[in-house]
């Protein structure tokens, strides 16, 4: 399966950033600035729905 | 040989693990016994077949030096001297369109119907043996490997100048099968480079390139060697002996690895340019041959075997041992052992002691007839566990029973107690041995009882985080006091209702510490740490509690400096955690927690 970008947030320093995701991949994670393990992955925001208050025309 | 004859060993050959299921002394193992398509029993290895073998392949023991047939005995002296015949080098896959060998064979061995056969077998305990693969220089082109004729690795080297080797033992160079006379040794090739991901020392090359010097200067003393190193780490007993007699012998020593070696296309001879470090100076060499000291790596088929055994791996890929000084030679699954190279690069002395010691702890296991295990093992209350099953799933021993609609049980001779299951379990019907929900809760709450908002609350697991502080302590690092830790045996320990308990305490931080993905004591348990992080986080910030408060570090038993840097960072944020937060987060917490909001369902379509 082909990998993913992902965003993460640094819980210690709050630095969000974007990484290659590869599903089943288990990989420790590490802020790039500040090297904490705190790192939270931000949920994907669902896509606008194509139907809903889609162009008039 | 020995083990070949000896009447209490059944020696599989040509044979694979398919399968490990059981626990410490009930193993039940299915092995894949290959078809060989010769009848190894009826074999005289008389070698008719080979002779009249049309196809002709590289042959692998001599590193691609020589070739065999497709019907060969791998290498001298193989155990059972037979012959295999290697059916995709076969004579288009379809033997009976050549069939001379079987024709050739008076005893009638041959058989092209021959197939894989399944056996099974109870075992007791298991030792992992299974060898190391030796760095492959082509892939990075290391010193033009790929585009020089006369650059060989030390395996090649090691053929070249072999009695039994492609040469009779006429050590030739490639190119021109010509005797070289001037040698250069490259030290650390595909060793101690993080560039290529390989920052380990493989602990034999330094020992052979000594020992190939001695060689030449044995056979041929005319020969001039030049070693290239970055420092040659000859420890062990007479080893030191040894390198000094290599110079003696007239071996030249030059401390720095080649920054380029370039090919003479006339007389195929290399020139390489060196910084001598010790001379501090640019040198120049002329050289007929350089051999390249390649390292060791794991095996490839290392993940195979450590899904197979629930092993786990250090950050060098190699199996991880139970303990680094207390138990070397076990493995994080109980009654499985390892030896040789799989655990970390070693020479042939500490092989055989490993093995040796593999051995008597496997020996002393099955003797005992018993086992005796940590009293922190889990255990489940039938009358409680609402079948459920997720104890099953995050136990990474498989030491848990469960199966749909029944309640789960615990093998407690393959529990190793890191608490995953406890603390995953929401009916509470785990019960983990000295490490109860209310042991733990009790500690929590007692550490916060007074002035909590001056504390930064730590569950550390007992094996790195703990042992990190320890660290930290002994080496008399500074940082603040204001933490307190309370211990785990994983992190993977710590339920979610601990951490919120430590909030609800009046806790301004918490941070829950274990040891790296790669050094887990228990296998992979600590995943299930970054889950429940990750759900708590989600909680906190539901509750209007910043998630931020709740830190995951990894810090490992050597790291003292990192534990001390942590409880810096966590005691600036602790200050920032007003006394009027820490009223509110109680305040969030008193009340029952609200249920994650649905998301709302899609609505049918309107005709």
């Amino acid at each position: 399966m082909a990998p993913t970008t992902e965003t993460f947030r640094c819980m210690a320093c709050g630095h969000e950033y974007e990484e290659l995701v590869e599903k089943g991949v288990d990989r420790e994670r590490q802020c790039p600035r500040c090297r904490s393990n705190s790192i939270r992955q931000l949920k994907r925001k669902p896509a606008p729905d194509a139907g809903a208050g889609g162009s008039a025309t | 040989m020995d083990a070949g004859r000896h009447p209490n060993i059944e020696l599989l050959t040509f044979s694979e693990v398919d399968d490990v299921s059981g626990y410490v002394g009930n193993f039940t193992v299915r092995i894949r016994k290959k078809a060989r398509y010769v009848d190894p029993t009826a074999c005289n290895a008389c070698g008719e077949c080979a002779k009249v073998c049309p196809q002709v392949r590289p042959d692998e023991y001599q590193m691609g030096l020589s070739a065999r047939k497709a019907i060969y005995i791998p290498f001298p002296q193989a155990v059972p001297c037979a012959y295999v015949l290697d059916m995709e080098s076969c004579l288009g896959n379809i033997p009976i369109a050549c069939g001379k060998c079987a024709d050739a064979c008076e005893k009638k061995a041959i058989d092209y119907d021959d197939r894989d056969e399944i056996v099974t077998r109870e075992i007791g305990s298991i030792i992992v043996a299974v060898g190391a693969d030796v760095y492959d220089p082509t892939q990075d082109d290391e010193y033009g490997y790929t585009r020089f004729r006369n650059v060989i690795t030390s395996m090649e080297f090691e053929r070249l100048i072999c009695a039994g080797g492609p040469t009779g033992g006429h050590f030739v160079r490639p190119s021109d099968r010509r005797r070289p006379t001037r040698i250069g040794f490259v030290q650390c090739v595909g060793s101690r480079n993080p560039r290529l991901n390989r920052p380990w020392c493989s602990n034999i090359c330094c020992m052979n390139t000594v020992k190939d010097t001695l060689l030449l200067a044995d056979h041929y003393p005319d020969t001039e060697n030049v070693v290239f190193y970055q420092d040659i780490r000859s420890f062990g007993k007479g080893f030191e002996d040894m390198f000094q007699r290599s110079k003696q012998a007239g071996t030249r020593y030059v401390r720095g690895l080649p920054g380029e070696i370039v090919e003479d296309p006339a007389t195929g001879n290399l020139h390489v340019t060196v910084e001598n470090t010790t001379a501090g100076r640019i040198e120049r060499y002329e050289l007929d041959m350089v051999v390249l000291s390649v390292g060791v790596e794991p095996p490839r088929d290392l993940a195979r075997i450590s899904g197979l055994l629930t092993l786990s791996k250090t950050s060098d890929g190699f199996f991880m041992e139970s303990h680094p000084k207390l138990k070397p030679v076990d493995a994080p699954t109980r009654g499985v052992y390892f030896a040789g190279f799989c655990e970390s690069p070693k020479d042939i002395k500490d092989s055989v002691c490993q093995a040796g010691a593999a051995a008597s702890r496997a020996g002393a296991l099955l003797n005992a007839g018993r086992i005796r295990i940590e009293a922190i093992t889990s255990r489940i209350d039938p009358a409680a566990c609402t079948k459920c099953g997720l104890c099953a799933q995050v136990c990474p021993y498989g030491a848990i029973r469960w199966q749909k609609g029944e309640v789960a049980t615990v093998v407690e001779a393959a529990c190793a107690g890191c608490g995953a299951c406890g603390a995953t379990c929401r009916s509470g019907a785990i019960t983990m041995r000295h490490f109860t929900d209310d042991q733990l809760l009790a500690q929590v709450r007692a550490v916060l009882a007074h002035r909590p908002e001056d504390k930064v609350f730590v569950f550390a697991c007992n094996w790195c985080s703990y042992a990190g502080g320890d660290m930290a302590g002994i080496s008399r690092m500074a940082y603040p006091a204001s933490n307190r830790v309370v211990r785990t045996m994983c992190s993977a320990r710590v339920s979610e209702e601990m951490v919120v308990e430590a909030f609800r305490c009046g806790a301004p931080v918490v941070l829950v510490s274990g040891c790296h993905y790669a050094d887990c004591h228990y296998i992979s348990a600590n995943r299930q740490t970054v889950k429940r992080v990750d759900r708590l986080w989600d909680r906190l910030e539901r509750l209007g509690i910043r998630p931020e408060r709740l830190q995951l570090e990894w810090i490992s038993a050597a790291e003292g400096q990192k534990f001390a840097a942590v409880m810096r960072r966590l005691e600036d944020l602790r200050r920032t955690v007003t006394a009027e937060e820490i009223a509110l987060t109680r305040a969030a917490l008193a009340a029952p927690a609200k249920p994650a909001p649905k998301p709302a369902r899609a609505t049918a379509p309107q005709e």
